[in-house]
């Protein structure tokens, strides 16, 4: 465990010298922000109003969770670059290492991500405090399991953009698969709530990853209950165990190929 | 009429400090630091049509960033550059029609075509007539011996193979002038002798004047029959080859093998710069003594083996460079 | 002449690229086709609007469909034919321009023109799907075709102005990526539903509303009126580019610029 913080601490040093792209990318979220703000109050013709549920401010805080959490992740990036080292025969540097590819995968992304987390959270909360005025109803604690689960859905997409990246193995170009989750995850699990969905879709979307790595800590954060946030974390928890065991399961079939095949 | 003139050329670069770590980083975007580096300081030469000359100094003396400014890439700070008439920072377009240009390994060619198709874009490039390109293609096939490779895309060309195939596509509108930025830069000695004499060819077919830089030696021995050496942005030497070799060739080595030990010491003219018993090497100063005097200072009758040679040009340059600094 | 010579250029330049992308098929055309999904899913979000109002600043979904085909046919044609301009930034900084500054062509037009993007071939054809979706009609089709072509253009000289910013800033990058991507999220959805300061920026500093929302606007009023300002607002924007493009080439370091740690 303890090289995986080591390498989670190496890869956040090393991106201290990109904090500038980091402010540069809250431009473009602000940006989205600004659409969504206008196309909701476009929508909402009185702010008490109630659509599915969910008031004006609410959904105005939703959609910066959902996007925070995606903004933060920056998936194309990653699945590239996890594409990039199979391709390249990086991986195999890997092989022979005293650690897992998927652990240190995952350590390092994480790392990657955590000044990201911090200083988009920052932001994310002094945008919303500017559109909406008010934060929700949280307390101390039930703000800290928020973030728990915030982070939590960070580390499942990290290991479902990991696991796409690791197809690279069998198919020459991964990234339509990548495509294909992405669309997935905006359309259906950024701008609205699963409610907002036809009821048929919203079973489906329950079971979804869209329930743990978007919808699950937005909705938390805006309706805030224990019963939800321990639902919430139990399928995490097995999400995160199931989707470590596929990104291992891809990873050992890819290298044996490797091995076959000779590199 | 000299075909290049360069006169008190400098370039300055500015160059961002970045301090390490998260501190360094924001002070890096508030306050950024510079620092300037002179690359090119007051330069100035001129070039004859026909002549082959090297230009030559040691890494970051400013040879790249003076040819960059001949072939206007990159604009003067100061002085002025006059080629065939043409001033590279006006008449960016026209001086490029009497221009050629190699720069090592950075590819000009579209890796997934073949050389033959190649030269057919740099022939519309250089707004050449269709049929004038096929006939000059097929001129320079027989010229540099293309033959084998002409139909095989570039990127399954050989590195010396693509340099090749770099240079000729460079010649496709018969420049007056041709740049070389190390154009023999990591190929092995069978290649680069190729490369050499392509270049020979060119110029003696064609009379195309040749500016080149390198880091080998050979090449320049081989090549070129006048030097022009730059440190620290400022010419240090300009003269012939014969010149050159002439002036810093009166020093000879002598190697030789001994049947005894012997022990020497340094002499007037004489330097021992290795002396490991039965083998030693000797540098006579042949303006103050002849290497007769060396080899009687040695016995001849002791000798085993021995080895005259001249101090190689490798070791004239790199004193140059030393001495200059 | 000269004109000439340089449009065969990047004809060649056009064909060669086109060969390139071809030596993979399979990648080709599932970037093609991906693309025109990935159009069709982000469609997806306003049939569920749509299920919660009936128009969105004074559009219905037929107009919304044409709206999105807008905004793939601008960014199509600005992706597939002048790719590199959106790329520029790192051209300039990594000194990457050398090859075409020794070509007696035009740089900026030699430079854009040097690659082309399958994927955006994907968003010409997604474009053309929405505007026969949304009337089938030449008229239509032909004002569409020139007005993303305008709207292509806006968008390449406000990339390629953007981008240039490199000559004078080392991270302008995030300036350019902001700028383009600013234009392209808004671009689909409508003006109406802006107002105030907002709207005012969007036809201003982001010209999304001179590149899309008046072309759409044309488009579904059948209003000629505003073409010609719409070419003029184009050419205006291919002079800027122009002109931001040489003054910075002077300042041009070829690679030599890198930044030195302390």
């Amino acid at each position: 465990m303890k090289k995986y913080l080591f390498i989670a601490k190496s890869q956040i040093m090393s991106n201290m010298q990109y904090i500038t792209n980091i402010f540069g990318g809250f431009i473009g979220f602000t940006l989205i922000l600004i659409i969504l703000f206008n196309l909701y109050q476009y929508l909402y013709s009185d702010p008490n109003e109630l659509i599915n549920g969910y008031s004006m401010h609410q959904m105005i805080w939703y959609v910066i969770i959902t996007e925070l959490l995606w903004s933060i992740l920056g998936g194309s990036k990653m699945s590239k670059k996890i594409a990039n080292d199979v391709k390249s025969g990086n991986i195999t540097y890997n092989i022979n290492k005293p650690y897992s590819y998927v652990g240190y995968c995952l350590a390092s992304n994480i790392g990657d991500l955590f000044l990201k987390f911090i200083f988009y959270t920052i932001f994310g909360m002094v945008l919303g405090i500017f559109f909406v005025g008010h934060f929700p109803n949280l307390n101390i604690i039930s703000a800290l399991i928020v973030i728990v689960i915030s982070f939590l859905a960070l580390v499942i997409s990290i290991l479902f953009i990991t696991s796409i990246g690791l197809v690279s193995f069998f198919i020459e170009d991964a990234s339509p698969l990548y495509w294909l989750y992405s669309k997935f995850i905006l359309v259906l699990g950024t701008i609205f709530p699963i409610e907002f969905f036809p009821v048929f879709m919203q079973k489906i979307l329950i079971f979804s990853p869209i329930y743990v790595v978007s919808y699950g800590p937005a909705r938390l954060f805006v309706n805030f209950n224990y019963v939800d946030a321990i639902n919430i974390f139990c399928a995490q928890v097995i999400y995160i165990f199931a989707c470590y065991a596929l990104c291992s399961f891809i990873y050992g079939k890819g290298v044996k190929r490797i091995n076959v095949n000779g590199g | 009429m000299a075909i290049i003139e360069v006169k008190k050329l400098s370039k300055t670069f500015k160059v961002k400090l970045k301090e390490k770590g998260l501190i360094g980083s924001l002070k890096a975007i508030i306050k950024p630091k510079y620092k300037k580096v002179e690359a090119v300081k007051n330069i100035s030469f001129e070039i004859e049509k026909g002549e082959v000359v090297a230009f030559i100094g040691p890494n970051g003396a400013g040879k790249s960033t003076t040819i960059k400014m001949m072939t206007s890439i990159l604009y003067p700070d100061k002085g002025s550059i006059n080629i065939m008439g043409l001033d590279p920072t006006k008449d960016r377009k026209k001086l490029a029609y009497q221009i050629g240009t190699v720069f090592g390994q950075k590819e000009q060619l579209w890796t997934h075509l073949t050389p033959y198709d190649n030269f057919k874009f740099f022939g519309a490039i250089y707004d050449i007539n269709p049929s004038v390109i096929e006939k000059k293609i097929d001129e320079f096939r027989e010229l540099f011996e293309l033959d084998e490779f002409i139909n095989t895309p570039v990127r399954n060309l050989s590195l010396g193979q693509r340099i090749r195939c770099e240079i000729v596509a460079s010649l496709i509108h018969e420049p007056k002038i041709l740049f070389l930025d190390e154009p023999t830069i990591g190929l092995d000695p069978v290649v680069k002798e190729n490369i050499r004499t392509l270049i020979k060819r060119m110029n003696k077919e064609y009379k195309t004047t040749i500016f080149l830089t390198s880091h080998d030696v050979s090449d320049i021995e081989k090549l070129c029959k006048r030097v022009i050496i730059i440190n620290n942005g400022q010419v240090v030497l300009d003269d012939s080859m014969e010149n050159l070799k002439y002036h810093y060739l009166n020093k000879k080595l002598v190697d030789a093998k001994m049947k005894e030990k012997i022990n020497l010491d340094d002499e007037e003219g004489i330097t021992i710069l290795k002396d490991k018993g039965y083998n030693l090497k000797l540098e006579v100063d042949i303006t103050k003594r002849s290497v007769a005097d060396a080899i009687k200072l040695l016995d001849p009758d002791k000798i085993i083996d021995i080895n005259i040679s001249n101090v190689p040009l490798e070791d004239i340059i790199s004193n140059i460079y030393k001495n200059k600094e | 002449m000269a004109a000439k010579n340089q449009i065969k250029v990047v004809l060649m330049s056009y064909k060669y690229s086109f060969m390139r992308e071809m030596l993979n098929k399979t990648s080709f055309i599932s970037g093609i086709v991906f693309m025109m999904l990935n159009n069709a899913c982000m469609v997806g979000q306003w049939i569920v609007l749509f299920t919660l109002k009936a128009d969105f600043g004074g559009y219905g979904f037929r107009e919304i469909i044409l709206l999105w085909g807008f905004a793939a046919g601008t960014y199509g044609v600005a992706h597939a034919f002048f790719a590199q301009a959106f790329h520029l930034s790192d051209l300039i900084v990594n000194g990457k321009l050398d090859a075409y500054l020794v070509q007696p062509k035009n740089i900026l037009i030699s430079v854009i023109t040097s690659a082309i993007i399958p994927h955006a071939l994907g968003d010409i054809i997604f474009a053309y799907v929405a505007c026969f979706i949304y009337s089938f009609n030449i008229k239509v089709f032909l004002l569409f075709t020139l007005l993303i072509i305008t709207g292509g253009l806006i968008l390449t000289s406000l990339a390629a102005i953007l981008n240039s910013l490199s000559f004078w800033l080392k991270n302008s990058d995030i300036i350019a990526d902001t700028g383009v991507s600013a234009v392209i999220f808004f671009a689909t959805y409508p003006d109406g539903i802006f107002h105030g300061l907002t709207k005012w920026i969007l036809f201003t500093i982001i010209p999304v509303g001179i590149a899309n929302y008046i072309p759409v606007r044309s488009i579904i009023n059948c209003d000629y009126s505003l073409i010609l300002f719409n070419i003029l607002a184009c050419i205006l924007f291919i002079a800027f580019a122009f002109i931001i493009f040489y003054r910075g080439l002077k300042r041009y370091a070829s690679g030599n610029l890198m930044s030195a740690r302390v």
